[in-house]
């Protein structure tokens, strides 16, 4: 393959969460101000499902994000853009063709990738997780210039390295999945976007006829937290509550599964709007996400065996239910609204 | 909640990596910082980490044994199980659980072998051995 090289004039930022943050940089790219809790607002990102009989990383499947690329493609279905989302490439050498041929053209793509298998990732971060998004933005010769928006700094990946996390094996895996903004609108309709965003969580959130999703799945998760140290032994408890806490705080959230991002999301389109049930509902997310940090800080110490006795199982789940009955209320008040 | 110290972890895996994190004020503000996580989300992770160094020590004594296959060393030290393996392999489940067995191990052709060394990304004499 002749090698040239091309930078694309990029701006990278740091985000809270990878795909909003990697959809926001791309819509400032084409000169748009949408901020990181904008898009996550709009494209829907907020989402709990709590999947008991589906193991990964040997704990039960807990998501607090929505389907891997909803919020790219939500929030340029809900703002009118014309992009393009490319799902499944069967031939790794193909996807690599299709990504070499965008850059000449000049457009950043963003892939869905594996965590496992990416050189640059803090190394404590390295678990079989399918969801994560990058930007790839320039190459030379046999490195790809990859904006990656969790972490501080661009990063370099080589021709191979980009090839085995675009094929990363696994449950969601990326099949080489790539998106990127064709052409963009000179006017944005923000207010009808995030009606409809608004409109689509809150359906998401309580009004799914399926247990295990949204404030249901919440209070299931909470049944089975106190029933955990009976059914299964200490240790083994302890490691399923951790896996609560990562998921929550860990894989690139900002915090708190993302509530503090999507009341963000409310403030700021509380504030477009002048209207005060909005930014009522921002400071209601705002303290869920707080509490849901406090519930992260005494679980935290109940994994390493230094809680106080009253801090248990029991209390963990009814601190659980509280917080399902705090989100409850932002979905209903938000569902109320009119904009 | 101290975010500035910069506490030595147990693991060596631990890098230091500053990420951008939310809070909430009295106030009412969405502030964002740039830092390092706190000492809670250390914890979990450890707790993980923890938990993958004992299973991975745990197969690697097993197979110096001789009772399974270095297969299951290098599913734990890639921290997949049978399925996941057997996705990333594309070797049926059947065939990687009975692949487990040492005697079968040694009988097996070389393009398994390769199937299985692309997937740990590993060169086929060290999926013979364990390190």
């Amino acid at each position: 393959m002749e090698s040239k090289s091309i930078l694309i004039d990029y701006t990278h930022r740091q985000a809270g969460h990878c795909e909003s943050g990697a959809t926001s940089n791309l819509f400032n790219f084409y000169g748009h101000k949408l901020s990181e809790p904008m898009a996550f607002g709009i494209g829907n990102g907020l989402y709990f499902s709590y999947i008991p009989f589906l193991k990964v990383q040997f704990a039960p499947m807990i998501s607090f994000r929505n389907l891997p690329n909803t919020v790219f493609h939500r929030s340029a279905k809900n703002l009118g853009v014309d992009a393009t989302v490319i799902k499944k490439f069967k031939d790794p050498n193909a996807a690599m063709l299709a990504l070499d041929r965008n850059l000449e053209k000049g457009i950043p793509t963003g892939m869905q990738v594996g965590v496992f298998n990416l050189t640059f990732f803090p190394p404590e971060y390295r678990m079989h997780y399918n969801m994560h998004n990058l930007v790839c933005f320039g190459k030379e010769g046999n490195l790809y210039h990859i904006s990656d928006t969790v972490m501080e700094h661009r990063h370099v990946l080589t021709y191979e390295d980009l090839m085995r996390v675009r094929y990363a094996k696994g449950p969601f895996a990326p099949n080489g999945k790539m998106y990127w903004i064709n052409t963009i609108p000179k006017e944005l309709d923000i207010k009808s976007a995030v009606i409809t965003g608004i409109k689509k969580t809150v359906y998401e959130m309580i009004k799914v006829p399926f247990p295990l999703i949204g404030v249901k799945g919440l209070r299931w998760m909470a049944r089975d937290l106190k029933k955990w140290p009976r059914k299964h032994g200490d240790a083994k408890a302890a490691f399923y509550l951790g896996q609560i806490l990562r998921m929550n705080e860990d894989f690139g959230t900002g915090g708190a599964g993302f509530r503090y991002i999507y009341g963000a999301f409310l403030k700021e389109s509380g504030e477009l709007f002048n209207n005060p049930e909005l930014l009522e509902a921002s400071d209601m997310m705002g303290k869920t996400a707080n509490k849901w940090r406090e519930f992260t800080y005494i679980g935290a110490r109940n994994c390493r065996g230094r809680s106080k006795p009253e801090e248990d199982y029991g209390m963990l789940g009814n601190m659980l239910n509280e917080i399902a009955t705090m989100e409850e209320n932002v979905y209903k008040k938000l569902d109320k609204i009119k904009l | 909640m101290d975010e500035k110290s910069n506490p030595v972890y147990k693991d060596q895996r631990f890098g230091q990596s500053r990420e951008l994190l939310f809070s909430y004020d009295k106030d009412g503000n969405f502030e964002k910082t740039v830092g390092f996580h706190g000492e809670p989300d250390r914890v979990i992770l450890q707790q993980a980490w923890d938990h993958f160094n004992e299973r991975i020590a745990d197969a690697r004594e097993k197979v110096l044994a001789g009772k399974v296959s270095p297969i299951v060393y290098y599913m734990e030290k890639n921290l997949v199980d049978t399925l996941n393996l057997s996705m990333l392999a594309g070797i049926s489940l059947w065939r990687v659980k009975r692949h487990y067995k040492p005697n079968v191990f040694k009988r097996l052709n070389d393009k398994t072998l390769q199937k299985y060394a692309v997937a740990f990304n590993i060169s086929v004499e060290e999926l013979k051995k364990v390190d």
